[in-house]
């Protein structure tokens, strides 16, 4: 199974190699062979070789920097998601998937307007512990992370999860990220996989189209989840 | 005098009843301000105990408090009544986010910055949103800008920052130099095209230029250490000797070096380094009865990435404590640990490792995936760690356990 890392070196900003990580150590665990490509700013590639498709969040800079790269991908990218590549976005690569990027004084930033959502800024960061009670395909997922985004992304249809604290895709917006079985986008940082291992597993199983069999968690998963959970009350659900 | 206690309270105070209450003192005195991400403790404390050397009265937030109300604090424990200071300088460290407010309301004539790295986003903002906050509230500045020229985060102010006087710090090429560490300095700050590196120092510090504009590395620069050996550096044809270790240090010394060039007190530095100690934290060694435990602080992926260095020079074996916190000092968003490279560390000949704080689970669980191999524990408290392990031991802490484990530390020691 082969998973392309995009822009690895300039949307590096929060944690992201912890997403990767993680994807690693569970396909490890899950006997599957993965590979991980990184792809840059220029470097030639098709993206339908890929079954799993990852975009981390940047710096404002950097991310409008890797914008034209990025759209003279597009037909690539939605030829890729024709074929069935599964996405995995995470804050400014779940911005840029959408209609445009309204800035400060105004200006619309293009985005690959490949889903109908948008992002307008806001001076006022939506910043904290977020946690997110997904449902993605019929399997429940407890998801625990941190956001930190200006950027508030509205005209979300079908949205990852409800938020059970923090603020999701807007201000007090109670819903968090976007997911349709094919795109999932989401503003936790913490970063994402590494405490949310079970999530990793759905993404792997879905992309390489195979059922995969119950293996222990790593050590630690537990622990690290349970001091956020328990500092805002919240239960951990049993599947 | 008005007030005696430090910390922040008797300065929240004042502000709340007077808010701009710096700015109605009577202030004749040099006032030089040292902001930057990492160094700015070390910095302001060796500038301090510089005009100290020359015989100076300093008045200055040593303890590191460098917020707004930590500064009022400091000062106000040094005015009289008539609101006249008791001191022949001031100097103070500045929070990054602070420097805004406080050059609002002092009249400063000197402002150091030591670096810009990414430290702690959830409060600090994303650095460009940071950097341009800092621009703003030096607009019309006059007085000296002392700028590590080698950091192209912070020499864009000597471009934006026009009616200053601008003065640069650097350090040659040591070693080979390494592959960039972080995420900045991979754009110039003025066009937004990419920038090139003639060599890295570490993380983004090193010798830079634009592909595209005149933007780059000042060819002369005007505190410029020649050489580095050891605990030695050659600057201004004088070899001088540091009681620190690191190449962070060495750009310290060269900020302490550009200020005493600007203050005519080159004569000082060298006595001002022979009684230089280090910050709490800042590779500090205790003896507990012939145990030797080592501590060290980490706030954000380069300050980490210069620790894991040091511990991986030390090829002993050895015991690592590690201590994650997510309070607001600390950094709520502990993402950052992924950011580290602490993988180096997999093969530091640590026979073990022992993580508590609140986000001891965090940590470990980073250690597990960055595929740490030896047994990883998490313990409620240092001091069981301590209890279940000897010999040479390492402990790294966030910010806000950085003081009480020094202090627990110095106590065991006694």
């Amino acid at each position: 199974m082969k998973l392309a890392w995009l822009y690895h070196d300039i949307m590096d900003l929060y944690g992201d190699k912890g997403n990767i990580l993680t994807l690693q150590a569970r396909a490890k665990a899950h006997q599957i062979d993965l590979q991980v490509d990184t792809i840059g700013i220029g470097q030639k590639v098709d993206l339908c070789d890929y079954e799993l498709i990852f975009l981390g969040g940047g710096a404002d800079r950097e991310q409008w920097a890797l914008l034209p790269d990025l759209l003279s991908r597009k037909d690539n990218i939605q030829k890729a998601m024709d074929q069935g590549s599964l996405f995995l976005l995470i804050c400014g690569g779940y911005q840029l998937f959408g209609q445009y990027y309204l800035t400060a004084d105004g200006t619309k930033l293009e985005g690959l307007g490949l889903k109908n959502y948008y992002t307008t800024h806001s001076s006022q960061r939506c910043v904290g512990n977020c946690i997110v009670e997904a449902n993605l395909d019929g399997h429940s997922f407890l998801l625990v992370g941190f956001e930190n985004h200006g950027g508030q992304t509205k005209g979300v249809q079908t949205p990852l999860g409800k938020v059970l604290t923090g603020h999701g895709n807007a201000h007090y917006a109670g819903f968090e990220g976007y997911y349709d079985g094919q795109v999932l986008g989401t503003y936790l940082h913490g970063p994402l996989l590494p405490k949310n291992p079970a999530l990793a597993d759905f993404l792997l199983s879905k992309a390489s189209g195979q059922p995969l069999q119950n293996v222990p968690l790593p050590p630690f998963v537990t622990e690290a989840r349970q001091a956020l959970l328990d500092r805002y009350q919240i239960k951990e659900k049993t599947k | 005098m008005l007030i005696h206690r430090g910390g922040s309270l008797p300065g929240s105070l004042a502000l709340r009843f007077h808010p701009t209450i710096l700015k109605d003192l009577t202030i004749c005195q040099p006032v030089i301000l040292v902001t930057g991400t990492n160094g700015k403790t070390s910095t302001a404390n060796l500038i301090a105990d510089l005009f100290m050397q020359a015989g100076k009265k300093v008045i200055s937030n040593r303890k590191g408090d460098n917020m707004l109300a930590g500064m009022t604090t400091s000062i106000l424990a040094k005015t009289h009544l008539n609101g006249q200071l008791e001191g022949d300088v001031i100097v103070l460290e500045v929070d990054e986010l602070n420097m805004r407010h406080i050059v609002k309301q002092l009249p400063v004539s000197t402002i150091v910055v030591t670096n810009f790295f990414r430290d702690q986003l959830d409060r600090a903002k994303e650095m460009e949103q940071l950097i341009q906050s800092i621009e703003k509230s030096l607009n019309d500045y006059e007085g000296n800008l002392i700028l590590n020229g080698q950091d192209p985060n912070v020499w864009r102010l000597a471009k934006s920052c026009q009616k200053a006087k601008v003065f640069s710090f650097g350090v040659s090429l040591q070693g080979q130099g390494f592959k960039s560490e972080a995420a900045e300095g991979k754009f110039c700050p003025v066009c937004g095209h990419a920038l090139a590196y003639d060599f890295y120092q570490y993380s983004h510090i090193g010798q830079f230029h634009c592909t595209h504009c005149d933007f780059k590395t000042p060819v002369n620069i005007d505190a410029f250490v020649q050489k580095v050996d050891g605990q030695n550096f050659v600057i201004d044809s004088q070899t001088l000797h540091m009681p620190f270790h690191g190449l962070y240090s060495v750009y310290n010394c060269a900020a302490l070096y550009a200020v005493s060039q600007l203050y005519d007190l080159t004569k000082q530095v060298q006595t001002t380094l022979d009684q230089a100690k280090s910050p709490a934290g800042r590779n500090q060694h205790f003896d507990l009865q012939g145990r030797e435990v080592v501590l060290n602080l980490m706030k954000n992926p380069t300050g980490a990435n210069e620790v894991i260095k040091v511990i991986e020079q030390d090829t002993r074996k050895k015991t690592l404590f590690l201590l994650l916190n997510d309070r607001e000092q600390d950094g709520t968003d502990v993402s950052w640990i992924y950011d580290a490279q602490f993988e180096r560390l997999n093969h530091a000949n640590i026979s073990s490792i022992y993580c508590t704080g609140l986000r001891a689970g965090d940590m470990a669980l980073r250690m597990w995936y960055g595929g740490y191999e030896g047994p990883i524990q998490l313990v409620n408290q240092l001091s069981d760690a301590l209890n279940q392990s000897d010999g040479l031991t390492y402990i790294i802490t966030t910010y806000t356990a950085i003081l009480p484990t020094a202090a627990w530390l110095e106590r065991m020691a006694s």
